[in-house]
Protein backbone atom coordinates (compact mmCIF):
# COMPACT_ATOMS: atom_id res chain seq x y z
CA UNK A 1 0.00 0.00 0.00
CA UNK A 2 1.53 3.63 -0.75
CA UNK A 3 -0.19 4.83 2.50
CA UNK A 4 2.06 2.68 3.92
CA UNK A 5 4.97 3.57 2.53
CA UNK A 6 4.68 7.25 3.33
CA UNK A 7 4.13 6.17 6.94
CA UNK A 8 7.21 3.69 6.94
CA UNK A 9 9.55 6.64 5.60
CA UNK A 10 7.88 9.68 7.70
CA UNK A 11 8.57 7.12 10.80
CA UNK A 12 12.04 6.29 10.13
CA UNK A 13 12.88 10.32 9.63
CA UNK A 14 10.89 11.06 13.18
CA UNK A 15 12.88 8.20 14.34
CA UNK A 16 16.12 9.53 12.99
CA UNK A 17 15.48 13.13 14.42
CA UNK A 18 15.30 11.57 17.94
CA UNK A 19 18.01 9.66 18.21
CA UNK A 20 19.64 12.73 16.76
CA UNK A 21 18.31 14.65 19.67
CA UNK A 22 18.55 11.88 21.85
CA UNK A 23 22.83 11.35 21.48
CA UNK A 24 24.60 11.80 23.66
CA UNK A 25 26.66 15.40 23.95
CA UNK A 26 30.09 15.04 23.93
CA UNK A 27 32.36 17.18 26.48
CA UNK A 28 32.42 19.34 23.74
CA UNK A 29 32.53 23.41 24.95
CA UNK A 30 31.29 25.75 22.49
CA UNK A 31 32.51 29.56 21.54
CA UNK A 32 30.42 31.56 19.23
CA UNK A 33 32.92 33.75 17.69
CA UNK A 34 31.11 36.44 15.19
CA UNK A 35 31.70 39.60 12.93
CA UNK A 36 33.94 41.55 10.93
CA UNK A 37 34.78 40.31 7.38
CA UNK A 38 37.59 41.32 7.99
CA UNK A 39 38.83 38.96 10.58
CA UNK A 40 36.58 36.16 8.99
CA UNK A 41 39.68 34.26 7.32
CA UNK A 42 42.21 34.86 10.57
CA UNK A 43 38.95 33.80 12.99
CA UNK A 44 38.84 30.64 10.91
CA UNK A 45 42.33 29.81 10.60
CA UNK A 46 42.59 30.06 14.41
CA UNK A 47 39.19 27.91 14.84
CA UNK A 48 41.03 25.19 12.71
CA UNK A 49 44.13 25.29 14.46
CA UNK A 50 42.70 25.47 18.25
CA UNK A 51 40.52 22.45 17.28
CA UNK A 52 43.61 20.50 16.92
CA UNK A 53 45.01 21.79 19.37
CA UNK A 54 42.29 21.27 21.81
CA UNK A 55 39.97 18.47 20.23
CA UNK A 56 36.87 19.41 23.34
CA UNK A 57 36.38 22.98 22.45
CA UNK A 58 35.05 24.08 19.35
CA UNK A 59 34.92 27.65 17.99
CA UNK A 60 32.37 28.52 15.33
CA UNK A 61 33.04 31.25 13.17
CA UNK A 62 30.56 33.70 11.38
CA UNK A 63 30.91 36.92 9.33
CA UNK A 64 28.53 39.23 8.42
CA UNK A 65 30.52 42.47 9.29
CA UNK A 66 31.65 44.06 12.36
CA UNK A 67 27.96 46.14 13.16
CA UNK A 68 26.83 42.00 13.08
CA UNK A 69 29.27 40.44 15.90
CA UNK A 70 28.61 43.66 18.09
CA UNK A 71 24.96 43.61 17.11
CA UNK A 72 25.29 40.19 18.68
CA UNK A 73 27.18 40.95 21.60
CA UNK A 74 25.01 43.64 22.83
CA UNK A 75 22.50 40.63 22.00
CA UNK A 76 23.89 38.08 24.47
CA UNK A 77 24.25 35.86 21.25
CA UNK A 78 27.76 35.50 20.96
CA UNK A 79 31.24 34.74 23.49
CA UNK A 80 33.78 36.79 21.44
CA UNK A 81 32.54 39.57 18.50
CA UNK A 82 35.13 40.42 16.14
CA UNK A 83 35.29 44.01 15.21
CA UNK A 84 37.37 46.05 12.56
CA UNK A 85 36.67 48.97 14.46
CA UNK A 86 36.05 49.97 17.99
CA UNK A 87 32.32 49.89 19.41
CA UNK A 88 30.83 53.31 19.56
CA UNK A 89 29.81 54.82 22.52
CA UNK A 90 26.12 54.43 21.62
CA UNK A 91 26.97 50.68 20.77
CA UNK A 92 28.43 50.54 24.57
CA UNK A 93 25.37 52.28 26.18
CA UNK A 94 22.98 49.98 24.69
CA UNK A 95 25.21 47.03 25.86
CA UNK A 96 25.19 47.92 29.56
CA UNK A 97 21.18 48.98 29.26
CA UNK A 98 21.22 45.26 28.80
CA UNK A 99 23.98 44.28 31.27
CA UNK A 100 26.84 43.39 28.82
CA UNK A 101 30.26 45.18 29.89
CA UNK A 102 31.95 44.80 26.36
CA UNK A 103 35.96 44.03 27.05
CA UNK A 104 37.83 44.93 24.22
CA UNK A 105 41.22 42.97 23.32
CA UNK A 106 43.32 44.46 20.65
CA UNK A 107 44.75 40.93 18.49
CA UNK A 108 46.04 42.22 15.47
CA UNK A 109 46.49 45.29 13.25
CA UNK A 110 45.55 45.54 9.55
CA UNK A 111 47.31 47.82 6.86
CA UNK A 112 43.95 49.08 5.43
CA UNK A 113 45.68 49.08 1.51
CA UNK A 114 44.44 50.74 -1.76
CA UNK A 115 44.32 48.52 -4.33
CA UNK A 116 44.42 49.79 -7.96
CA UNK A 117 44.05 47.90 -12.00
CA UNK A 118 47.80 46.13 -12.43
CA UNK A 119 48.17 48.69 -15.56
CA UNK A 120 47.36 51.90 -13.12
CA UNK A 121 50.37 53.86 -13.41
CA UNK A 122 49.91 56.21 -10.75
CA UNK A 123 50.27 54.30 -7.54
CA UNK A 124 51.11 56.94 -5.01
CA UNK A 125 48.50 58.45 -2.85
CA UNK A 126 48.25 61.30 -0.29
CA UNK A 127 45.35 61.11 2.41
CA UNK A 128 44.20 64.37 1.02
CA UNK A 129 43.87 63.10 -3.12
CA UNK A 130 42.57 59.74 -1.42
CA UNK A 131 39.86 62.11 0.59
CA UNK A 132 39.53 63.99 -2.94
CA UNK A 133 38.53 61.11 -4.69
CA UNK A 134 36.06 59.22 -2.10
CA UNK A 135 35.19 62.03 -0.04
CA UNK A 136 31.51 63.75 -0.11
CA UNK A 137 32.46 67.09 -2.10
CA UNK A 138 35.68 66.43 -3.28
CA UNK A 139 36.38 67.41 -6.23
CA UNK A 140 38.30 64.44 -8.45
CA UNK A 141 35.95 62.66 -10.26
CA UNK A 142 38.06 61.57 -13.54
CA UNK A 143 41.16 60.32 -13.53
CA UNK A 144 42.43 63.43 -15.84
CA UNK A 145 41.80 64.95 -12.58
CA UNK A 146 44.90 63.61 -11.52
CA UNK A 147 47.11 63.47 -14.89
CA UNK A 148 46.41 59.63 -15.34
CA UNK A 149 46.11 58.11 -18.23
CA UNK A 150 44.91 53.89 -17.78
CA UNK A 151 45.38 51.55 -20.81
CA UNK A 152 41.24 50.33 -21.08
CA UNK A 153 39.67 52.50 -18.85
CA UNK A 154 37.82 54.83 -21.77
CA UNK A 155 35.85 57.03 -19.93
CA UNK A 156 38.48 58.26 -17.51
CA UNK A 157 35.90 58.23 -15.00
CA UNK A 158 37.33 57.02 -11.43
CA UNK A 159 35.32 53.69 -10.62
CA UNK A 160 34.98 53.55 -6.55
CA UNK A 161 34.77 50.50 -5.20
CA UNK A 162 33.81 50.69 -1.58
CA UNK A 163 32.08 48.63 1.15
CA UNK A 164 28.70 48.33 2.81
CA UNK A 165 28.24 50.56 5.53
CA UNK A 166 28.04 48.01 8.71
CA UNK A 167 31.85 47.07 7.80
CA UNK A 168 34.42 48.31 9.77
CA UNK A 169 36.65 48.45 7.00
CA UNK A 170 34.05 51.08 5.77
CA UNK A 171 33.82 52.63 9.33
CA UNK A 172 37.62 53.08 9.56
CA UNK A 173 38.20 54.27 5.69
CA UNK A 174 36.26 56.96 5.91
CA UNK A 175 36.85 58.01 9.82
CA UNK A 176 40.80 57.96 8.87
CA UNK A 177 41.01 59.11 5.38
CA UNK A 178 37.59 61.36 5.29
CA UNK A 179 38.08 63.04 8.54
CA UNK A 180 34.40 64.19 9.95
CA UNK A 181 33.00 63.94 5.78
CA UNK A 182 31.05 61.45 4.39
CA UNK A 183 31.92 59.33 1.83
CA UNK A 184 30.66 61.04 -2.13
CA UNK A 185 27.06 59.50 -3.47
CA UNK A 186 28.01 56.78 -6.43
CA UNK A 187 30.17 54.32 -5.20
CA UNK A 188 30.01 51.05 -5.91
CA UNK A 189 29.43 49.23 -2.35
CA UNK A 190 30.09 45.74 -1.93
CA UNK A 191 29.58 42.94 0.54
CA UNK A 192 33.18 41.59 1.44
CA UNK A 193 37.19 42.27 1.41
CA UNK A 194 37.91 39.81 -1.20
CA UNK A 195 34.78 41.39 -3.83
CA UNK A 196 36.73 44.51 -3.60
CA UNK A 197 40.31 43.20 -4.62
CA UNK A 198 38.93 40.79 -7.25
CA UNK A 199 36.30 44.07 -8.38
CA UNK A 200 39.57 46.18 -8.90
CA UNK A 201 41.82 43.53 -10.62
CA UNK A 202 39.03 43.18 -13.36
CA UNK A 203 37.83 47.68 -13.97
CA UNK A 204 40.88 49.47 -15.03
CA UNK A 205 39.12 52.56 -13.87
CA UNK A 206 39.05 51.59 -10.92
CA UNK A 207 39.86 52.21 -7.26
CA UNK A 208 39.44 50.61 -3.83
CA UNK A 209 40.05 49.84 -0.08
CA UNK A 210 40.20 46.56 1.61
CA UNK A 211 42.58 44.80 4.46
CA UNK A 212 46.22 43.89 2.87
CA UNK A 213 45.69 40.16 3.58
CA UNK A 214 43.50 40.09 0.31
CA UNK A 215 46.52 41.50 -1.72
CA UNK A 216 46.38 39.11 -5.02
CA UNK A 217 49.38 39.39 -7.76
CA UNK A 218 46.94 40.18 -10.14
CA UNK A 219 45.94 44.51 -8.34
CA UNK A 220 48.53 46.79 -7.70
CA UNK A 221 49.10 48.34 -3.90
CA UNK A 222 48.83 51.82 -4.07
CA UNK A 223 51.50 53.37 -1.56
CA UNK A 224 49.91 56.28 1.05
CA UNK A 225 51.47 59.08 2.37
CA UNK A 226 49.62 60.81 5.64
CA UNK A 227 50.70 64.68 3.61
CA UNK A 228 52.13 66.06 0.03
CA UNK A 229 55.24 66.51 2.54
CA UNK A 230 55.29 62.81 3.73
CA UNK A 231 57.06 59.50 2.92
CA UNK A 232 55.33 57.25 0.49
CA UNK A 233 54.49 54.27 2.25
CA UNK A 234 54.03 50.37 1.02
CA UNK A 235 51.35 48.87 2.96
CA UNK A 236 53.23 45.86 4.42
CA UNK A 237 52.53 43.86 8.08
CA UNK A 238 55.98 45.61 9.51
CA UNK A 239 55.14 49.47 7.90
CA UNK A 240 51.74 48.63 9.85
CA UNK A 241 52.97 47.63 12.87
CA UNK A 242 55.17 50.44 13.21
CA UNK A 243 53.12 52.75 12.55
CA UNK A 244 54.57 54.49 9.33
CA UNK A 245 51.84 53.45 7.18
CA UNK A 246 49.04 55.68 7.96
CA UNK A 247 46.06 53.67 7.22
CA UNK A 248 46.18 50.89 9.70
CA UNK A 249 44.13 50.01 12.39
CA UNK A 250 43.87 47.29 15.45
CA UNK A 251 41.99 43.91 14.68
CA UNK A 252 39.50 43.85 17.85
CA UNK A 253 37.73 41.67 19.66
CA UNK A 254 35.42 41.84 22.24
CA UNK A 255 33.94 39.87 25.24
CA UNK A 256 31.55 40.09 27.95
CA UNK A 257 33.15 41.49 30.93
CA UNK A 258 36.33 39.22 31.57
CA UNK A 259 36.15 36.08 30.11
CA UNK A 260 36.36 32.89 31.73
CA UNK A 261 37.06 29.01 30.82
CA UNK A 262 37.51 28.07 27.56
CA UNK A 263 36.50 31.51 26.13
CA UNK A 264 39.56 33.25 28.12
CA UNK A 265 42.29 30.11 27.17
CA UNK A 266 41.48 30.43 23.69
CA UNK A 267 41.93 34.57 23.86
CA UNK A 268 45.11 33.65 26.20
CA UNK A 269 46.17 31.28 22.97
CA UNK A 270 45.11 33.90 20.15
CA UNK A 271 47.19 36.55 22.35
CA UNK A 272 50.55 33.78 22.58
CA UNK A 273 53.42 33.15 19.63
CA UNK A 274 51.10 30.19 18.49
CA UNK A 275 48.29 32.44 17.56
CA UNK A 276 50.34 35.54 16.57
CA UNK A 277 52.12 33.47 14.15
CA UNK A 278 48.81 32.60 12.76
CA UNK A 279 47.95 36.13 11.98
CA UNK A 280 51.12 37.14 10.64
CA UNK A 281 50.46 34.30 8.08
CA UNK A 282 47.09 35.38 7.19
CA UNK A 283 49.07 38.76 6.04
CA UNK A 284 48.31 40.85 9.23
CA UNK A 285 50.49 42.24 11.38
CA UNK A 286 50.79 40.47 14.80
CA UNK A 287 50.54 42.85 18.46
CA UNK A 288 53.98 44.36 19.23
CA UNK B 1 -7.77 22.13 -57.02
CA UNK B 2 -7.37 24.36 -54.84
CA UNK B 3 -4.70 26.93 -55.93
CA UNK B 4 -2.56 28.85 -53.01
CA UNK B 5 -3.77 32.44 -53.04
CA UNK B 6 -1.50 35.63 -52.19
CA UNK B 7 -3.39 35.77 -48.98
CA UNK B 8 -2.90 31.92 -48.01
CA UNK B 9 0.81 32.02 -48.88
CA UNK B 10 0.97 35.14 -46.86
CA UNK B 11 -1.06 33.47 -43.57
CA UNK B 12 2.00 30.30 -44.30
CA UNK B 13 4.86 32.97 -44.13
CA UNK B 14 3.52 34.91 -40.93
CA UNK B 15 2.90 31.09 -39.40
CA UNK B 16 6.47 30.03 -40.32
CA UNK B 17 8.02 33.04 -38.58
CA UNK B 18 6.32 33.01 -35.57
CA UNK B 19 6.89 29.38 -34.90
CA UNK B 20 10.46 30.29 -36.07
CA UNK B 21 10.59 33.11 -33.53
CA UNK B 22 8.70 31.46 -30.46
CA UNK B 23 11.21 28.45 -30.59
CA UNK B 24 14.45 30.61 -30.91
CA UNK B 25 12.96 32.26 -27.47
CA UNK B 26 12.45 28.82 -26.25
CA UNK B 27 16.12 27.83 -27.04
CA UNK B 28 17.38 31.22 -25.49
CA UNK B 29 15.99 29.42 -22.27
CA UNK B 30 17.77 26.96 -22.27
CA UNK B 31 21.06 28.40 -23.22
CA UNK B 32 21.64 29.83 -19.20
CA UNK B 33 20.76 26.53 -17.94
CA UNK B 34 23.35 24.99 -20.51
CA UNK B 35 26.10 27.61 -19.75
CA UNK B 36 25.99 26.95 -16.06
CA UNK B 37 26.06 23.37 -16.23
CA UNK B 38 28.85 23.64 -19.13
CA UNK B 39 31.04 25.54 -16.76
CA UNK B 40 30.20 23.89 -13.32
CA UNK B 41 31.25 20.37 -15.19
CA UNK B 42 34.13 21.87 -16.55
CA UNK B 43 35.55 23.94 -13.59
CA UNK B 44 34.14 21.66 -11.01
CA UNK B 45 34.62 18.40 -12.37
CA UNK B 46 38.01 17.97 -11.79
CA UNK B 47 37.46 19.20 -8.12
CA UNK B 48 35.06 16.22 -7.16
CA UNK B 49 36.26 13.23 -5.60
CA UNK B 50 35.86 11.12 -2.38
CA UNK B 51 37.85 12.72 -0.76
CA UNK B 52 36.69 16.39 -1.55
CA UNK B 53 33.09 14.82 -0.36
CA UNK B 54 34.11 13.37 2.28
CA UNK B 55 36.98 15.76 4.72
CA UNK B 56 36.98 18.82 6.00
CA UNK B 57 37.74 22.06 5.25
CA UNK B 58 41.47 22.72 5.63
CA UNK B 59 43.94 25.61 5.69
CA UNK B 60 40.38 27.70 5.96
CA UNK B 61 38.86 26.40 3.19
CA UNK B 62 41.72 26.98 0.24
CA UNK B 63 42.04 22.65 0.52
CA UNK B 64 40.13 20.02 1.88
CA UNK B 65 36.71 18.65 1.14
CA UNK B 66 33.30 19.92 1.92
CA UNK B 67 31.92 16.97 4.89
CA UNK B 68 30.29 19.38 7.14
CA UNK B 69 28.75 21.57 4.97
CA UNK B 70 27.08 18.81 3.29
CA UNK B 71 25.95 17.13 6.41
CA UNK B 72 24.58 20.29 7.46
CA UNK B 73 22.50 20.40 4.26
CA UNK B 74 21.15 17.52 4.95
CA UNK B 75 20.29 17.93 8.59
CA UNK B 76 19.01 21.81 7.36
CA UNK B 77 16.53 20.12 4.70
CA UNK B 78 15.44 17.03 6.64
CA UNK B 79 13.93 19.11 9.98
CA UNK B 80 12.61 21.54 7.43
CA UNK B 81 10.58 18.74 5.81
CA UNK B 82 9.85 17.57 9.08
CA UNK B 83 8.41 20.67 9.88
CA UNK B 84 6.62 21.78 7.08
CA UNK B 85 5.18 18.87 5.17
CA UNK B 86 2.87 17.53 7.77
CA UNK B 87 1.63 21.11 8.58
CA UNK B 88 0.89 22.44 4.82
CA UNK B 89 -0.66 18.61 4.11
CA UNK B 90 -2.59 19.12 7.04
CA UNK B 91 -3.57 22.90 5.75
CA UNK B 92 -4.09 22.07 2.34
CA UNK B 93 -6.72 19.00 3.00
CA UNK B 94 -8.54 21.70 5.60
CA UNK B 95 -8.61 24.42 2.35
CA UNK B 96 -9.38 21.42 -0.31
CA UNK B 97 -11.89 19.18 1.20
CA UNK B 98 -13.38 21.33 4.47
CA UNK B 99 -13.30 24.82 4.26
CA UNK B 100 -16.15 26.19 2.26
CA UNK B 101 -15.98 29.42 -0.08
CA UNK B 102 -16.60 32.11 2.06
CA UNK B 103 -14.54 35.21 3.22
CA UNK B 104 -12.59 33.36 6.38
CA UNK B 105 -11.14 31.14 3.47
CA UNK B 106 -9.99 33.45 0.90
CA UNK B 107 -8.09 35.33 3.71
CA UNK B 108 -6.51 32.68 4.41
CA UNK B 109 -5.69 31.99 0.73
CA UNK B 110 -4.41 35.47 0.08
CA UNK B 111 -2.30 35.53 2.95
CA UNK B 112 -1.14 32.21 1.54
CA UNK B 113 0.11 33.77 -1.50
CA UNK B 114 1.67 36.42 0.21
CA UNK B 115 3.48 34.49 2.52
CA UNK B 116 4.50 33.25 -1.26
CA UNK B 117 5.79 36.39 -2.40
CA UNK B 118 7.87 37.62 0.56
CA UNK B 119 11.69 37.87 -0.09
CA UNK B 120 13.60 35.32 1.33
CA UNK B 121 15.79 37.74 3.34
CA UNK B 122 12.50 38.89 5.03
CA UNK B 123 12.13 35.76 6.37
CA UNK B 124 15.19 35.77 7.38
CA UNK B 125 14.82 38.64 10.04
CA UNK B 126 11.63 37.47 10.74
CA UNK B 127 13.48 33.64 12.39
CA UNK B 128 15.99 36.00 13.97
CA UNK B 129 13.24 37.64 15.70
CA UNK B 130 10.76 34.70 16.17
CA UNK B 131 12.93 31.44 17.11
CA UNK B 132 16.26 33.00 17.69
CA UNK B 133 15.27 35.23 20.14
CA UNK B 134 11.91 34.75 20.78
CA UNK B 135 11.36 31.30 21.35
CA UNK B 136 14.81 31.08 22.39
CA UNK B 137 16.28 28.51 20.17
CA UNK B 138 19.49 30.30 19.85
CA UNK B 139 21.07 30.59 16.59
CA UNK B 140 20.30 26.72 15.61
CA UNK B 141 19.61 24.34 13.32
CA UNK B 142 16.21 23.96 14.79
CA UNK B 143 15.63 28.05 14.29
CA UNK B 144 17.20 27.54 10.85
CA UNK B 145 14.78 25.22 9.50
CA UNK B 146 11.94 26.32 10.99
CA UNK B 147 12.66 29.98 9.15
CA UNK B 148 13.00 27.56 6.20
CA UNK B 149 9.72 25.64 6.88
CA UNK B 150 8.06 29.02 7.09
CA UNK B 151 9.50 30.13 3.66
CA UNK B 152 8.41 27.05 2.06
CA UNK B 153 5.08 26.14 3.15
CA UNK B 154 2.98 27.78 0.56
CA UNK B 155 4.54 25.51 -1.62
CA UNK B 156 4.04 22.41 -0.07
CA UNK B 157 0.70 23.98 0.35
CA UNK B 158 -0.62 25.27 -3.29
CA UNK B 159 1.03 22.05 -5.10
CA UNK B 160 -1.04 19.69 -2.04
CA UNK B 161 -4.49 21.89 -2.62
CA UNK B 162 -3.87 21.49 -6.15
CA UNK B 163 -3.32 17.66 -6.51
CA UNK B 164 -6.17 17.10 -4.09
CA UNK B 165 -8.62 19.22 -6.18
CA UNK B 166 -6.95 17.11 -9.27
CA UNK B 167 -8.56 13.94 -8.08
CA UNK B 168 -12.23 13.62 -9.59
CA UNK B 169 -15.23 15.09 -7.53
CA UNK B 170 -16.94 11.65 -8.94
CA UNK B 171 -14.60 9.85 -6.74
CA UNK B 172 -15.40 11.37 -3.31
CA UNK B 173 -19.40 11.63 -4.19
CA UNK B 174 -19.11 7.67 -5.01
CA UNK B 175 -17.39 7.31 -1.82
CA UNK B 176 -20.00 9.29 0.17
CA UNK B 177 -22.66 7.03 -1.22
CA UNK B 178 -21.44 3.94 0.34
CA UNK B 179 -21.58 5.57 3.66
CA UNK B 180 -17.70 6.69 4.26
CA UNK B 181 -17.01 9.48 5.51
CA UNK B 182 -15.64 12.68 4.91
CA UNK B 183 -12.46 11.46 6.42
CA UNK B 184 -12.44 8.51 5.41
CA UNK B 185 -13.02 9.18 1.84
CA UNK B 186 -10.04 11.25 2.38
CA UNK B 187 -7.90 8.82 3.41
CA UNK B 188 -8.72 6.11 1.43
CA UNK B 189 -9.34 7.88 -1.98
CA UNK B 190 -8.44 11.38 -2.41
CA UNK B 191 -4.83 11.06 -0.72
CA UNK B 192 -3.70 8.35 -2.40
CA UNK B 193 -4.91 9.45 -5.55
CA UNK B 194 -2.94 12.56 -4.81
CA UNK B 195 0.21 11.36 -3.40
CA UNK B 196 2.19 12.18 -6.23
CA UNK B 197 1.13 15.96 -6.80
CA UNK B 198 2.09 16.02 -3.32
CA UNK B 199 5.71 14.74 -3.80
CA UNK B 200 6.01 17.28 -6.80
CA UNK B 201 5.31 20.22 -3.68
CA UNK B 202 8.38 18.32 -1.70
CA UNK B 203 10.51 18.44 -4.54
CA UNK B 204 10.03 22.02 -5.21
CA UNK B 205 10.42 22.23 -1.59
CA UNK B 206 13.89 20.51 -0.88
CA UNK B 207 15.63 22.15 -3.95
CA UNK B 208 14.60 25.82 -2.67
CA UNK B 209 15.11 24.74 0.42
CA UNK B 210 18.73 22.98 -0.23
CA UNK B 211 19.92 26.06 -2.06
CA UNK B 212 18.54 29.04 0.17
CA UNK B 213 21.58 31.00 2.14
CA UNK B 214 19.55 34.31 3.09
CA UNK B 215 17.33 32.72 5.72
CA UNK B 216 20.04 30.33 7.49
CA UNK B 217 23.02 33.07 7.76
CA UNK B 218 21.28 34.51 10.62
CA UNK B 219 19.77 32.20 12.21
CA UNK B 220 21.55 28.79 12.47
CA UNK B 221 24.34 28.64 9.99
CA UNK B 222 27.94 29.64 10.35
CA UNK B 223 31.03 29.49 8.35
CA UNK B 224 33.28 27.59 9.86
CA UNK B 225 32.91 24.76 12.25
CA UNK B 226 35.35 22.34 12.99
CA UNK B 227 32.91 19.27 14.07
CA UNK B 228 29.66 17.87 12.66
CA UNK B 229 26.34 18.99 14.33
CA UNK B 230 25.24 16.18 16.55
CA UNK B 231 21.50 17.68 17.09
CA UNK B 232 19.18 20.40 15.87
CA UNK B 233 20.21 23.02 18.91
CA UNK B 234 23.71 22.82 17.36
CA UNK B 235 24.63 25.09 14.15
CA UNK B 236 25.82 24.23 11.46
CA UNK B 237 28.10 24.91 8.48
CA UNK B 238 25.68 24.28 4.80
CA UNK B 239 26.68 24.29 1.78
CA UNK B 240 24.68 27.18 0.11
CA UNK B 241 26.62 29.73 2.90
CA UNK B 242 30.18 27.43 2.19
CA UNK B 243 29.73 28.54 -1.46
CA UNK B 244 28.76 32.38 -0.51
CA UNK B 245 31.69 32.82 2.24
CA UNK B 246 34.39 31.04 -0.88
CA UNK B 247 33.65 33.22 -3.43
CA UNK B 248 33.41 36.48 -1.15
CA UNK B 249 35.28 36.08 1.90
CA UNK B 250 38.14 33.85 1.21
CA UNK B 251 41.22 34.73 -0.58
CA UNK B 252 41.65 31.20 -2.73
CA UNK B 253 45.06 30.72 -3.92
CA UNK B 254 45.99 29.99 -7.87
CA UNK B 255 45.44 26.02 -6.90
CA UNK B 256 42.42 26.14 -5.20
CA UNK B 257 40.05 28.71 -7.61
CA UNK B 258 38.01 25.95 -8.93
CA UNK B 259 36.93 24.71 -5.61
CA UNK B 260 33.98 27.17 -5.33
CA UNK B 261 32.26 25.34 -9.12
CA UNK B 262 33.19 22.06 -7.35
CA UNK B 263 30.56 23.02 -4.23
CA UNK B 264 28.66 24.87 -6.60
CA UNK B 265 28.64 21.50 -8.57
CA UNK B 266 27.84 19.05 -5.57
CA UNK B 267 24.88 21.34 -4.42
CA UNK B 268 23.33 21.09 -7.72
CA UNK B 269 23.87 17.66 -8.21
CA UNK B 270 22.48 16.98 -4.97
CA UNK B 271 19.01 18.63 -5.62
CA UNK B 272 18.78 16.65 -8.60
CA UNK B 273 19.31 13.34 -7.27
CA UNK B 274 16.88 14.14 -4.46
CA UNK B 275 14.23 15.14 -7.11
CA UNK B 276 15.46 12.29 -9.10
CA UNK B 277 14.37 10.49 -5.86
CA UNK B 278 10.91 11.52 -5.71
CA UNK B 279 10.29 11.72 -9.59
CA UNK B 280 11.18 8.40 -9.53
CA UNK B 281 8.72 7.49 -6.67
CA UNK B 282 6.41 9.44 -8.19
CA UNK B 283 6.78 7.53 -11.94
CA UNK B 284 5.93 4.44 -9.64
CA UNK B 285 2.89 5.78 -7.99
CA UNK B 286 1.23 7.22 -11.17
CA UNK B 287 1.63 3.78 -12.84
CA UNK B 288 -0.84 2.77 -10.13
CA UNK B 289 -3.06 5.48 -10.80
CA UNK B 290 -6.74 4.20 -11.14
CA UNK B 291 -8.07 6.36 -13.70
Amino acid sequence: MTRNIVVKVLCVALLGLLAACGSKRGDRTLIQNKGSDTLVNVAQAWAEAYAKKKPGVAVAVTGGGSGTGIAALINGTVDIANASRKMKQKEIDLAKSKGIEPKEWVVGYDALAVYIHKDNPKNQYTLKELADIYGDGGPTTSWNDLGVKIPGCGSAEIVRFSRQNNSGTYAYFRKTVLGKGDFKLGSMDLHGSKDVVDAVEKTPCAIGYSGLAYATEHVQLADVARDANGPYVTPTVNSAVDGSYPIARPLLMYTNGEPTGATKEYLDWILSAEGQAIIKRKGYAPVK
Amino acid sequence: MFAATELNNGNRRTQTLIKVLLLTMTLLLIVPVLIILTMLIVKGGPVLSFEFLFSDPKDEMTAGGIFPALMGTVWLVSVALLASVPLGVAAAIYLSEYAGDNWFTRTINLAIINLAGVPSIVHALFGVGAFVLFFKFGTSILAASLTLAVMTLPVVIVATRESLQAVPQAFREACWNMGATRWQTIRRVVLPNSISGILTGVILEVSRTAGETAPIMFTGAVIFMPFLPEGVGDQTMAMSLHLYAMATQVPLPEHATNLPYGVALVLIGMVLAMNAVSIGFRVWLRGKKKW
